[in-house]
């Protein structure tokens, strides 16, 4: 158990070690892959032996898996595995295209595994202190991701990200602080203060006025790294900047792993103060963060812009559900983020095969993409249409079951405005996307050299999809199961 | 559980503490020169590692005599004079212009987020006699007047201090708490910090190498 726990989080430090022993791009990039199918393995594992076990403590709460950890570990393990893979192609293509060198590779590989390592690591943690010690390292060690191609405008984007995630996650620590000063009534050893399960059990000890002010700060502070609107503004630059593989991780792993602290939060804070107050909260930034980003999709230009402001409309959609609550609003979030990451991760990685075939990231420099490169235009359009929640793929079904939830919780005003954003929102992404991908084909010469780079572009590309379209239409029994097991405690 | 009353020496020595602290920040955000903005900064965290002394000396604790020393020579001595090293003398950086108010401003809205400060931590927000209560709203304060002086000021260094301030309120609001506050917490939270700074360092000398000076105003490129 404990090894498998291990296993999880610092399985895609394999990476790490081969690039910082100074293997180039394939080798590393193959390393992390296997790590990362060990560390998505592992999660596997933890994630069925939480079905007949109760939640896995150790070392004074700083050690606690449950459900929730677990369905966490497998989103973020599969999301890395994915973008491990599409980076052996990106990372061995750019490099042997001379554009970055040998010294940026590495250091690509080193951080990579980092920031996938530490996001993982902070599932397994009880103590939002170190919760917050974790997710704050993971935003420097993806900066080093961002600001890589070392343009003034990657520094830049670089910059924005780090000062601004950094100021974000010190104003949630202030709300650690908070709920710490909450809990001060409650007669428990110092250890256990910050102790998420120990915390959530006396929740009704906590005093509710400074409870009040820590979820408040945990939303501001945490909601800056998921990209709630209006602390957004850092993340479609990072987005568009980073090379494709590491957006794919910013975006389905990242934002991620910020919603996962939030969620902690909410339950403490819905178990002491009730519905409605967290409700408030989350319908508000949500709805800001679906109406800024279904506005700036409007816009035609970078498409991993686009794509990134899909995000934060996207997290948008997820605060709403996890603030319209009970067993349906936690259930739709929590398959929404597990979809929306698959979509997202298959968006960003086939968006790296286009920029590096037509070298640009403007919308308008790409067309017939269908025609040119068959598989990178097919992924591209059914991921497209698979993020904004067209059927048969599994975002439809999350985004229904949120609707259903908005209408059984709230005033239906709610679930209405949703279903009308989300409306604009398609016509908004589709007519980019589907210009980029139909009409007459420019030449495009694969920019991969051998038949393991070609491989390694496409295959997460097409498992992506595979997954993203059973989860439309058939969600595995374990998985149910521990889903449904951490909505049972969250509400 | 440890008490620790605003009338005994030590409560008296934090409050203090808490006060200058304030006072520093507020030093920082009514300056124009770089060397100056470091120069409170480092005097900010020698007040707080006194602080974090006191408050280690009240309750015989090891871990904050650690963290104590740690402040004082990180924070206090190396972030401030690395700093003064590279960036002030190095990429020769001495008036800040890169405003976007006036100091005058700054200074008053400064003194609105202090009263503020002291409006949302009413006493009876926090529990009693477990927190040397007067700190908490200080380091409220403290917060708030960093993050202001990231607003204000464009310049990147200027926004790295503004950082550094927001960081050091936290910690004051941390120590208040004094011996419950995990260690392996706060010693995470002092690594998290170093590095910040040094990948924050990174990024101000390959901007300032780019652009004519590291002032988030240039930073135009992106937007939409």
């Amino acid at each position: 158990m404990i090894i498998a726990v291990i296993l999880a989080a610092a399985g895609p430090l394999a990476g790490t070690l081969a690039a910082a022993g100074g293997a180039r791009a394939r080798q590393a990039g193959w390393a992390g892959a296997a790590g990362a199918g060990v560390a998505l393995g592992s999660a596997v594992y933890l994630l069925a032996a939480q079905l007949h076990h109760a939640p896995l403590r150790g070392w004074g709460g700083f050690l606690y898996v449950d459900s929730l950890s677990c369905f966490f570990l497998l989103t973020v393990a599969g999301v890395t595995l994915l973008a491990a893979v599409g980076s052996v192609a990106y990372l061995s293509a750019e490099e042997d295209s001379g554009r970055l060198s040998r010294f940026q590779v590495r250091l690509y590989f080193i951080f990579f595994g980092l920031f996938a390592s530490l996001m993982l690591a902070s599932f397994e943690t009880g103590n939002l202190g170190l919760l917050f010690v974790l997710i704050e390292a993971s935003t420097l060690a993806s900066a080093a991701l961002v600001g890589l191609e070392a343009r003034a405008s990657s520094l830049e984007a670089a910059w924005k990200y780090v000062i601004i995630s950094s100021f974000g996650v010190t104003i949630a620590l202030a709300g650690t602080l908070w709920l710490f000063y909450s809990a001060s009534s409650l007669h428990l050893a110092p250890d256990l203060r910050l102790t998420w399960p120990y915390l959530f059990i006396h929740a009704h000890a906590l005093a509710p006025q400074s409870l009040r002010l820590a979820f408040l700060l945990a939303v501001v502070g945490y909601g800056t790294k998921v990209g709630l609107a209006p602390m957004h503004t850092w993340l479609p630059d990072a987005h568009a900047e980073a090379p494709s593989p590491a957006s794919a991780m910013l975006s389905a792993a990242l934002l991620n792993t910020g919603m996962y602290a939030i969620i902690r939060f909410l339950a403490i804070t819905r178990a002491r103060l009730g519905d409605g107050y967290p409700r408030g909260v989350l319908l508000a930034f949500g709805f800001a963060s679906i109406v800024i980003g279904v506005l700036f999709m409007v816009r035609r230009g970078n498409f991993k812009r686009l794509f990134a402001y899909s995000s934060v409309e996207h997290m948008g959609i997820i605060a709403i559900a996890l603030g319209f609550g009970g067993v349906l609003g936690m259930y739709g979030a929590l398959l929404q983020i597990l979809n929306h990451a698959i979509a997202k991760a298959v968006l960003f990685l086939s968006s790296g095969d286009v920029a590096l075939r037509y070298q640009t990231r403007e919308a308008a420099g790409v067309r017939g993409l269908l025609a040119a490169a068959p598989v990178t235009g097919a992924a591209l359009l059914l991921a497209s249409f698979a993020a904004l929640g067209a059927p048969p793929f599994g975002v439809f079904l999350s985004e229904l079951t949120i609707v259903r939830a908005g209408f059984a919780a709230a005033s239906p005003v709610f679930p209405l405005l949703l279903l009308a954003m989300l409306a604009v929102a398609f016509v908004a992404f589709a007519r980019t996307t589907a210009a980029m991908v139909t009409g007459e084909a420019l030449p495009s010469p694969s920019p991969y050299r051998g038949r393991g780079a070609g491989l390694a572009a496409v295959a997460p590309l097409a498992v992506g999809l595979a997954a993203l379209l059973v989860l439309g239409l058939w969600i595995p029994a374990g998985l149910n199961a521990v889903i449904l097991h951490s909505v049972g405690f969250l509400t | 559980m440890q008490t620790l009353s605003a009338a005994s020496t030590a409560g008296v020595l934090l409050d203090l503490s808490g006060v200058l602290i304030l006072l520093l920040a507020f030093a920082c955000l009514g300056s124009k020169l770089f060397n100056r903005y470091v120069a409170y900064y480092g005097a900010q965290s020698v007040v707080l590692s006194f602080a974090a002394g006191v408050a280690a000396f009240t309750f015989h604790s090891v871990e904050l005599w650690i963290l104590a020393v740690a402040t004082l020579a990180i924070k206090g001595i190396g972030i401030p004079v690395s700093a003064r090293r590279l960036l002030v003398q190095r990429l020769e950086l001495s008036r800040d212009t890169a405003l976007s108010t006036g100091l005058s401003t700054s200074l008053i809205a400064g003194g609105a987020l202090t009263a503020f400060a002291y409006l949302v931590t009413r006493p009876q927000l926090l529990p009693h006699g477990v927190v040397a209560a007067a700190v908490v709203p200080l380091s409220t304060a403290v917060i708030l007047l960093g993050g202001l002086a990231m607003v204000v000021r464009r310049h990147t260094v200027a926004q790295l201090i503004g950082w550094l301030i927001v960081e050091n309120g936290v910690f004051l609001g941390a120590i208040t708490l004094v011996a419950t506050f995990p260690f392996i917490v706060e010693a995470g939270i002092f690594l998290d910090l170093v590095a910040g700074v040094l990948i924050m360092l990174v990024f101000v000398s390959g901007l300032t190498r780019r652009l004519a000076s590291a002032s988030a105003a240039e930073l135009r490129e992106l937007h939409g």
